[in-house]
């Protein structure tokens, strides 16, 4: 797999959410290649020491795009920055979504900012000959990602203000191939429904190149492995969802 | 070189331009394999990080046999960062990689609990740092470096009694223990509690003991702690240090260490000086 670290020099970015934003990257290498499910690792000098972790988007000719909410000071400052200004770029990291040809229909669960992999995932759904069901859900409707892409779609939100009353994982159908992003308890509801879902979950993140061990995800069979290297896309049915984090606090004085 | 910890064993970093290296140092290891701690495992802190991985690792057969053989074929140096939870289990690793092909060496991680004597920590004690250093000794002659703890009362005291021990270099200095809460959950943002602090944060922390240990030894000391540029490694070697390693710096980019090595050599040719062994060390033997 190619690895690549570029100076990606940030040229737009657009609202989708109440506080959720795509941002768009200059990353040639990176749009060529990356994969639904795999992740660029960002970071900001000056901007805190280690970088963070985002889904690629959406990948259009020499630029991706990351979706980001203003959780910290990493992302606000990557938010404030002009148009004129670069953002190190390290990827694509990370094992994606395995879409495997031959299978009719998929559905694409998201929650919240899990909706991140989605459009690239549709795109390889598609390409791979699937009739793709777009699910994603959020508290109110306010915070649903006015983005979308599938042969149908469903929102959904908690508090009934738009679509389904409920959540993303109970308005989903089901489907030969299910794929899935959102907080972990969520995913800990989809691996109950769909043992053999394709998840893409979220920890806390050192290096993303697999050698700080600091993204540890506790697996049913016992031990852990490295969400930056055998992830961030996993089986359902292989973690231990009762031992991972279930929230991620980035703390604001990082 | 690259510190132990932050460099897996050599195969995992991609990127990096391995002509600036030179010497590797292992993922630290244990004679068995070990799952390590939940997690949350990191926290990110003011420049720096907070680690508590818990030495997760595959044991010494695994090294053997996986790493090993392609550590051989390199053409720098890997050192086997080794644990222990006894004085014997030192000694019996250290039997057990000792001429195994690729193995050029070994860095004693001093900060582990003393099982044996009821948790207290090999490091913060010279006799017991003595005897570990000593145990490995006795089974091997190759190098044997100790990586010395900063949460002591005298640096300068471990650093003679590892030395008189049969050392060949020391390594100053490991991470810092420190704790962060999370205020929102009420409880330390780590699953282990503490965990060890490393990067820019503790780099001024750790010159000052790198130092102080290069005054209380004559053999060379390694400076390590919160390294990122070529300018924070020339205040360890002005401090007193042979040389360097670099270690979170990795995580936050993969060929970190050659833009610390390249910017060395641009200091040591823009200064004049013909090699690093011309640069002035502050070393005042008061």
């Amino acid at each position: 797999m190619s690895l690549f670290l570029t100076d990606a020099p940030v040229i737009a970015s657009r609202q989708v959410a109440r506080a959720m934003w795509v941002v768009s990257l200059v990353a040639p290498e990176i749009a060529a290649t990356v994969k639904a499910g795999q992740f660029v690792n960002l970071g900001l000098s000056p901007g805190p020491l280690l970088r963070r972790p985002f889904s690629v988007y959406r990948a259009i000719g020499d630029q991706i795009e990351v979706l980001l909410q203003d959780v910290g000071t990493g992302t606000a400052q990557l938010l404030a920055m002009g148009e004129t200004k670069s953002v190190s770029c390290l990827g694509p990291l990370g094992h994606g979504f395995e879409i495997t040809p031959g299978l009719r229909t998929a559905v694409l669960v998201s929650g919240g900012l899990g909706v991140a992999p989605m459009p690239l995932a549709a795109r390889d759904a598609r390409a791979a000959g699937l009739q793709v069901a777009w699910v994603h859900g959020a508290r109110s409707a306010h915070d649903l990602c006015s983005e979308s892409d599938g042969d149908s779609v469903i929102m959904a939100t908690d508090d009934g203000t738009a679509g389904f009353a409920g959540t993303a994982v109970a308005a989903a159908p089901d489907a030969e191939l299910v794929i899935a992003c959102g907080p972990n308890p969520m995913l800990g509801a989809v691996a109950a429904r769909w043992p053999e879902a394709q998840v893409a979950l979220e920890t806390y993140m050192g290096c993303g190149t697999g050698v700080c061990l600091g993204c540890a995800v506790p697996l049913r069979r016992g031990g852990y492995d490295r969400a930056c290297t055998e992830g961030p896309v996993y089986r359902a049915a292989d973690v231990d969802w009762g031992a991972l984090p279930s929230h991620l606090h980035y703390a604001a004085s990082a | 070189m690259a510190a132990s910890g932050t460099f897996g064993y050599g195969t995992e970093v991609p990127l990096l331009d391995r002509r600036a290296l030179a010497a590797v140092i292992s993922k630290g290891i244990f004679l068995k394999p070990r799952q390590g701690t939940a997690p949350p495992r990191i926290a990110e802190t003011p420049s720096g990080m907070l680690n508590a991985i818990g030495l997760q690792g595959p044991g010494a057969d695994v090294l053997i046999r996986d790493y090993a053989p392609q550590w051989a074929a390199w053409d720098f140096p890997v050192l086997v960062n080794i644990n222990g939870e006894s004085v014997s289990d030192y000694g019996e690793l250290t039997a057990r990689l000792d001429g195994v092909p690729g193995v050029a060496g070994f860095e004693i991680n001093i900060s582990c609990p003393n099982v044996e004597q009821g948790g207290m920590y090999f490091g913060n004690d010279p006799s017991a740092a003595a005897a570990v250093t000593e145990a490995v000794r006795r089974r091997t002659r190759l190098p044997v470096w100790v990586k010395l703890t900063p949460m002591v009362a005298d640096i300068g005291v471990i650093a003679r009694a590892v030395e008189s021990a049969g050392a060949d270099a020391l390594s100053a200095v490991n991470t810092f223990v420190g704790m962060s809460m999370d205020i929102n959950a009420y409880r330390p943002r780590l699953s282990f509690r503490t965990g060890g602090l490393s990067g820019p944060a503790i780099r001024p922390l750790a010159v000052h003991l790198a130092h102080q240990a290069a005054r209380a030894v004559d053999i060379p000391v390694i400076g390590v702690g919160g390294i990122m540029r070529a300018e924070d490694a020339l205040e360890f070697l002005i401090a007193g240090c042979t040389a360097v390693q670099v270690g979170t710096a990795t995580f936050v980019n993969p060929n970190a260490i050659a833009a610390v090595h390249d910017g060395i050599a641009a200091y040591i040719a823009t200064k004049g000086f013909a090699s690093l062994a011309e640069l002035p060390r502050y070393l005042p033997r008061d």
